[in-house]
């Protein structure tokens, strides 16, 4: 060896790619990891006591007992519903001859993307004991004294938060009857197999661990789904986990430690259905044979057809139809309970909802900037896990990438307790402003945003990024000039799929919220208890339709999202 | 002192061995092709080279001053290397222009010096013309052409090659070959070249480094390589082979079955057990008189046609030889044949 000049210092340029991905880690971890820390331990009575006296109550005490009893017992009955609503009209979509069978499932998506305490509140309009809409048709028609159907139920409840939830079942028993080569079907016939016994013998096999993790699904976002719970279910005095947690916080003074074990019971009930469902799902893989090209047969029914599409008329009615019609006519009629005409037609309530009630004008513009703002935090952060997972070797970065998807398994009253106990003290004493909402949006939908640059980053092959280097551009410029350009488009659906949930959160908002603070959903529920149901329905109408033109957007981008590199090399 | 001297380099991937102790002096203008099965190693010994990968073990050095150390490795984009991918990585949000721009754009070179270069290099590539395509609108060979000129237009003093070649058809495999190896003798580049087709290396080689799991088997012009091989592995890799067991009856003398075969070897001890390696295309025919050494009696097994040459299987008792014939032979199953063969052809080496 001749004369050695001496060694390089570690690179100038190492630096920037350090401090970003660095910061984004430390991002991750105050938002996900600290408020999941002190959830435990406020849990254990920490920092007065440390003690499992809690866990003791959140077990024997009749109200949280009841409110466990009365939890399982939603599971199971959306459990049903989801089933017995979703396979049908996932069969009569993917496989029959049924007419309309597009427009169905768009009701379907609608009644997916419709926040269901808007639909709650749909039904309080539609089936209220007194001054329901339908009850009052029914009373005229066959002269009942009162009732006879009741929305303050727990019918009621399990029926508003069923014909939301079906839509997991509906979506996932779909794809994968999509998917199901004709060619397998076709063999069983060749063997002599008849249509019915193909039906029962080949494919319902096949789609078994579809319908069950749909069904499962649907349970767990059952259990967590605050604004139904409360809006129908607290006046009618019956208690659910995420509403007993937000009375029990409610309450004075508030009892940080009951509420902590409760949703740690809840926790374990939502992680329980998470494994099931995966367990169910990953046996799926032998399945599905590629997502496109597949050929699937279509099943001529002939006149059941038009018995099908009944049924599934009916659903999609109940579940969509119904609820954003009566939405809209009531945010736009001047007396809800008076019949519909001409004179009855206003666009005041309208007025009050945007510009003049201070409540509701404020909710808009703090959902408008916070849900701006989560998505921005949300996506910077996801990408970054996305990245260190997807293209360096760091140790320790697949438990980033867990952590990253632990909220997606959280119900938001739960993540709200969690970050409510974390950032009410010092050093991150933000309770009481807008930036607590901020941290939670953000923290309840990384996971999204994650999981959706993940997906944008694997199309783009390493190689893309190391050209650039080799050629002489820093990281930084690698990043900025080859990298975000490329994922521009991916980039972009995962800002819109924080923003759409984070525009019209409801259950952490209602924990976290403050004089000031309120959000769209805030002003929903407030109004809603003030009686004024013409703004509160011109505010859904207006959430309703903002969600609803996102949605569209990501749907047209993510079928647009071909890069121009896909047939290269 | 060699231009680029690697010395030493160890590279482990959890319990994956990567590269074990690699040593190489590569001189300025060789054209180097690092040769192997996947997984060998070869593709990890590029990419270390590139900066992309920081090795446990070793230091690379160019020019005199060092790149590469355990723990440190001077970024990429300072190394002043170009690099073309297997799957060419052309940057697919921007025009034939604009890629090749790239790395002059980044060097903030002005426009009107940007402008002539690009234009140059693509002249050169045969791309001029093409400079607002996108590289959707581009076929294999040309996004080949294109990844070649981006490399070249900042005027590397070393450029890695990493399997250009294997995404092309065979026919323009053959053209971009010869197209590779002019461009390298005119521009004077030290071109590093990984492949796994033994072919392409011995038709641009100056150099060809043979890997397996890690290693470097052996070194060597493609001549030396393909006539001399190291070891099986080596010979394997190289071409077709015969591969035939036997036992050391003499200093330079391999008995198989009946038969004493005159050998080279470079073995140390030549006791025991020996492999013997023989091209099928250095045993010849012998149908004249027998006289001379290596003198193989045999019977011919199977016979086959394959239009330039007639590939035969004879029995020689105790083994089994591929001999090809030339196109004229008519010798069918069950015939007795003769067989000769150079000493140097028949290479002895240490069973594995």
């Amino acid at each position: 060896m001749g004369q050695l000049i001496a060694a390089p210092v570690p690179s100038q340029s190492f630096r920037p790619q350090s401090l970003i991905l660095g910061l984004a880690i430390l991002g991750l971890l105050v938002l996900v990891a600290y408020p999941m820390l002190w959830l435990i331990l406020g849990a254990l009575g920490v920092p007065a006591d440390f003690t499992l006296d809690n866990f003791e109550r959140a077990f024997t005490r009749t109200q949280n007992y009841a409110a466990l009893a009365n939890t399982l017992y939603l599971g199971l009955g959306t459990g049903l519903l989801s089933m017995v609503f979703g396979v049908p009209l996932a069969w009569a979509v993917a496989r029959s001859d049924m007419p309309g069978r597009q427009i169905i499932h768009l009701l379907v998506a609608l009644s997916y993307i419709t926040p269901p305490y808007l639909t709650a509140l749909a039904y309080i309009i539609l089936l209220g004991p007194d001054a329901g809409l339908t009850n009052r048709l029914l009373r005229d028609v066959f002269g009942f004294s009162s009732g006879p159907l009741n929305i303050f139920s727990m019918n009621g409840v399990i029926f508003v938060i069923g014909i939301h939830v079906f839509a997991f079942t509906y979506f996932l028993t779909h794809s994968a009857l999509k998917s199901i080569d004709k060619s397998l079907e076709e063999s069983a016939q060749m063997l002599g197999a008849k249509r019915w016994q193909t039906t029962l013998r080949i494919n319902l096999p096949l789609v078994a661990p579809a319908i069950t993790g749909g069904v499962l699904l649907s349970v767990i976002d059952s259990l967590a789904s605050f604004g139904p719970q409360a809006i129908i279910g607290m006046p009618a005095q019956i208690v659910f986990l995420p509403t007993r947690i937000y009375a029990t916080i409610s309450s004075y003074p508030p009892r940080w430690g009951e509420a902590s074990a409760l949703s740690l019971v809840l926790v374990a009930m939502t992680i329980i259905g998470l494994g099931l469902q995966r367990f169910f799902l990953e046996r799926r893989s032998y399945v599905t044979i590629g997502g496109k090209g597949v050929r699937s047969q279509t099943i001529r029914l002939g006149g059941w057809r038009w018995a099908l599409l009944g049924f599934c008329a009916l659903v999609v009615a109940m579940s969509a139809v119904a609820p954003i019609g009566v939405l809209t006519l009531t945010a736009f009629s001047k007396d809800w309970i008076a019949p519909l005409s001409l004179s009855n037609l206003t666009l005041a309530h309208f007025g009050s909802a945007l510009f003049s009630d201070q409540m509701a004008a404020r909710g808009i513009y703090n959902s408008f900037r916070l849900a701006a703002g989560a998505a921005f935090v949300a996506m910077a952060v996801g990408a970054a896990i996305a990245y260190l997972d997807l293209r360096t070797t760091l140790r320790g970065r697949i438990f980033l990438d867990y952590l990253a998807m632990l909220p997606l398994g959280l119900p938001g009253t739960v993540m709200a307790v969690g970050v409510l106990l974390a950032f009410i003290r010092q050093p991150i004493a933000v309770y009481g402003t807008i930036w607590i909402l901020l941290i939670a949006y953000s923290a309840r939908f990384i996971p999204l945003a994650t999981r959706s640059v993940s997906a944008t980053l694997r199309q783009i092959d390493a190689s893309l990024e190391e050209a650039g280097r080799i050629t002489g551009a820093s990281w930084l410029q690698s990043m900025r000039r080859i990298l975000v350009p490329m994922a521009r488009p991916g980039l972009l659906v995962a800002f819109l799929l924080v923003f759409i949930p984070a525009f019209s959160e409801l259950s952490a908002t209602i924990l976290l919220y403050t004089g000031g603070t309120e959000t769209i959903a805030i002003a929903i529920y407030r109004l809603n208890d003030l009686g004024q149901i013409e703004v509160v329905c011109a505010l859904a109408v207006f959430t309703i339709a903002v969600v609803l033109v996102l949605s569209a957007l990501v749907h047209f981008l993510s079928r647009d999202r071909t890069l121009p590199s896909e047939g290269v090399g | 002192m060699a231009f680029i001297d690697i010395d030493g380099i160890g590279k482990r991937f959890g319990a994956f061995q990567a590269l074990a102790d690699i040593s190489l002096a590569i001189e300025a203008h060789e054209f180097v092709t690092f040769l192997g099965p996947s997984g060998c190693g070869k593709t990890t010994m590029l990419r270390t080279l590139a900066g992309f990968i920081t090795p446990d073990t070793g230091t690379i050095a160019v020019d005199g001053s060092v790149l590469s150390q355990p723990g440190v490795a001077l970024p990429p984009e300072q190394r002043q290397m170009g690099m073309v991918f297997q799957n060419y990585a052309i940057w697919p949000h921007m025009s034939v222009f604009e890629n090749v721009a790239f790395g002059l754009r980044i060097a903030r070179l002005p426009d009107a010096e940007v402008n002539a270069r690009v234009a140059r290099v693509l002249e050169a590539v045969g791309l001029e013309g093409l400079e607002r395509r996108h590289p959707g609108q581009l076929s294999g060979g040309q996004q080949q052409r294109v990844a070649l000129a981006r490399s070249l237009v900042v005027e590397p003093k070393i450029l890695l090659l990493d399997e250009p070649l294997s995404n092309l058809d065979a026919k323009l495999r053959e053209r971009m070959r010869v197209e590779l190896k002019t461009l390298q003798r005119r521009t004077g580049i030290t071109f590093i070249y990984v492949t796994h087709d033994q072919a392409e290396a011995m038709a641009l080689s100056d150099r060809i480094v043979v890997f397996n799991k890690g290693r470097m088997q052996q070194q060597g012009c493609p001549r030396d390589i393909y006539e001399r091989p190291a070891n099986l592995f080596v010979a394997d890799f190289m071409g077709l082979v015969n591969r035939v067991s036997g036992q050391w009856a003499g200093p330079s003398q391999v008995r198989i079955g009946a038969h004493m075969l005159d050998v080279t070897s470079a073995a140390t001890t030549r006791i025991g057990a020996v492999t013997v390696a023989i091209r099928p295309e250095a045993l010849l025919l012998v149908t004249g008189p027998a006289e001379g050494r290596n003198l193989i009696d045999g019977t011919v097994r199977e016979s086959v046609f394959l239009g330039n040459i007639v590939d035969l299987r004879v029995d020689i008792g105790g083994a089994e030889l591929h001999v090809q014939a030339d196109r004229w032979c008519t010798l069918a199953t069950g015939d007795p044949v003769r067989l000769t063969v150079e000493p140097a052809e028949c290479v002895a080496m240490r069973n594995e």
